[in-house]
């Protein structure tokens, strides 16, 4: 299940990342050199970066990546931390279900309107749809946890004393 | 007022409950403008935010600087600079560490984080101070330092979401962390001139290069200036946009660690899985944050705290002076950029009311991030060594950080008393 999920998402949102840098080369490229951009290349990025994310967004939650404040940690016994832990998902599974909901509602919403994006004219119901499911994905990845914690860090190293190659964090 | 004192009192209890801080965010946001605007408007509002920032172009250029970012760190291009500055300074005393810190500014040219610079540096410099009988708190302090220098010298992840959630010029505020960031980066060459001055075991002197060896080390740094003259000077020219820019660079990374044979298959995928799993940890936080400061701006906060400073008539510069001491407090227990996306909706609007320019208050953050990623007990980079590095005690990276914590904050103090060494550079651009 881990691995599945891992492997499914990992692709959709590595793949959408790698096409978002290659339609840029391509684009600045092709304007300085051709004088001819790609066309729609923008919305295409839109719709490519919430692929990203939003693929990506499940794998944050199940290898605990979330920031968070963890200094307390030493002063709970194992079996608080656990209990916190269970309600910590738990809050987290509800606010991205919510989302997931209020989502679908937009997408819904936008499709019986018709909108699509302004030079290609594709439906952006879909793709909002598509937001709306994979946040549902990561509440049930929360709901899981909460039946099998993991460790949550900072720094997301997955085991201990294995060092994680330089990921570039946010900062 | 209180209403959002309040909410910022709950984001700190969520918090130090181990609620995510997006989440703990997200959820006082919400909650808050829900009970002042009614729960329609508000979950309406939230979807909005939502789909507003996944469907951003600008934003693109968040995710395009990381892979950029994790493409260098692949490439080894950190291993030429360092032999190009240790050529050159290696034979004086402490030069090893010298030459970390002007690894660490030539890598930050190419890479926007901090964390990244600091991992690379770790893998490329700390053996080789290691062979040479270098203390682990000097090796390790001026690792942590220097790579902090990856956030102040442009691209930086950093100035980018600065500038995303304030509207401020991407390209100008790069242009800006320039000259702060050779003035951090000379800083703390004395930092470690003092530490080798006091403890010259610490840091014994290297060998001698000749001149020929010299110059084919600094030849063999041609990757990183090829792509430092492209992306940056592309962005400072004005011959693309920043988020042109972003791509142009991780492209180019991608090309040359390819060629270096360092990208097989598999790996490539783990960088791009890794790249978009920052992006979605770090728009997490965004989108939590922009929901936060809905609600921030719909309290009287922000216009009861401008009145405040007008009414007690406090200098402009004591305001934003008071607002860098908290900054530093905080960073040494908060993650950085949470601090940040929390605090911009109260510090921003005042800043700019007092009449000063947005990309000078940018550098200023950029700053207070660079010593909160340092300053112990809570600091990324700190902890970042500790994992990489087997049989580094955390004990000793804080004993050798503590004085690059007290160079930077020298290096604050004279940005936010010398504004024209942020503002001298963009000041070029249109």
């Amino acid at each position: 299940m881990k691995r599945l999920l891992d492997a499914l998402c990992g692709l959709l949102a590595g793949v959408a990342l790698f096409a978002i840098m290659a339609l840029t080369l391509v684009d600045v490229l092709g304007r300085k050199l051709l004088s001819q951009s790609v066309p729609g290349s923008l919305e295409l990025t839109e719709i490519l970066m919430v692929v990203v994310i939003f693929a990506a967004m499940p794998l944050v939650s199940l290898h605990g990546e979330h920031v968070v404040f963890d200094s307390l940690d030493p002063l709970l016994s194992p079996r608080l931390r656990r209990v916190q832990q269970v309600l910590v998902d738990g809050l987290c599974c509800a606010a991205l279900a919510g989302l997931a909901w209020l989502m679908w509602d937009k997408a819904a919403a936008m499709a019986s309107y018709g909108d699509t994006t302004a030079q290609l004219k594709l439906p952006l119901g879909p793709f909002v749809q598509l937001m709306s499911v994979l946040c549902g994905v990561t509440a049930l990845v929360h709901g899981l946890l909460m039946l099998r914690p993991t460790r949550h860090h900072i720094v997301g190293l997955d085991e201990p004393g294995q060092p994680t190659p330089p990921a570039g964090g946010a900062t | 007022m209180i209403e959002a004192l309040l909410a910022f009192a709950a984001v700190f209890v969520l918090a130090l409950l181990r609620i995510p801080l997006a989440f703990a965010m997200g959820f006082v946001g919400f909650v808050g403008l829900g009970l002042m605007r009614g729960w329609g408007p508000t979950a309406a509002a939230a979807a909005q935010v939502v789909y507003d920032t996944g469907f951003a172009y600008t934003l693109s250029v968040v995710p395009l600087f990381i892979l950029m970012g994790n493409f260098v760190a692949r490439a080894g291009l950190a291993h030429e600079l360092f032999r190009a500055a240790y050529a050159f300074i290696g034979h004086f005393r402490g030069g090893l560490a010298h030459a970390t810190v002007l690894a660490c500014a030539g890598f930050g040219a190419i890479c926007g984080s901090s964390i990244a610079t600091a991992a690379t540096m770790a893998k490329v410099a700390y053996p080789s101070m290691k062979k040479l009988g270098y203390s682990d708190y000097l090796s390790t302090g001026v690792i942590a330092a220097g790579g902090t220098l990856g956030i102040m010298i442009p691209p930086s992840t950093i100035m980018v979401i600065y500038g995303i959630v304030t509207e401020t010029n991407i390209g100008k505020l790069f242009a800006a962390g320039v000259l702060p960031g050779l003035l951090c980066a000379a800083l703390m060459m004395c930092g470690v001139a003092w530490i080798t001055w006091r403890d010259p075991a610490a840091g014994p002197a290297g060998e001698r290069s000749t001149w020929p060896q010299r110059w084919r080390a600094l030849r063999d740094i041609w990757g990183v200036v090829l792509l430092v003259i492209v992306v940056l000077g592309g962005i400072y020219g004005g011959v693309f946009t920043a988020t042109e820019g972003a791509g142009i660079g991780a492209s180019g990374a991608f090309f040359f660690a390819l060629l270096r044979g360092a990208l097989p298959p598999k790996v490539l995928l783990q960088v791009l899985v890794e790249s978009a799993r920052t992006t979605a940890m770090l728009f997490t936080i965004l989108i939590a944050a922009m929901m936060f400061s809905n609600f921030i701006n719909f309290t009287s906060m922000p216009g009861d705290l401008r009145q405040g400073i007008t009414h007690l008539g406090l200098s402009p510069l004591m305001v934003v002076g008071a607002m860098m001491v908290v900054y530093v407090l905080l960073g040494t227990i908060m993650e950085e950029l949470s601090m940040v996306l929390l605090t911009i909706p109260v510090f921003f609007p005042i800043v700019t009311q007092l009449g000063f320019d947005p990309v000078w208050f940018g550098v200023l953050i950029v700053l207070v991030v660079q010593i909160g990623l340092i300053s112990p007990p809570v600091g990324m980079n700190l902890f970042v060594l500790n994992a990489l590095l087997d049989g580094v005690t955390l004990k000793q990276i804080f004993r050798g950080v503590w004085l690059f914590v007290v160079t930077l904050v020298i290096a604050l103090a004279v940005v936010l008393e010398l504004p024209w060494l942020a503002l001298w550079l963009p000041g070029f651009m249109k």
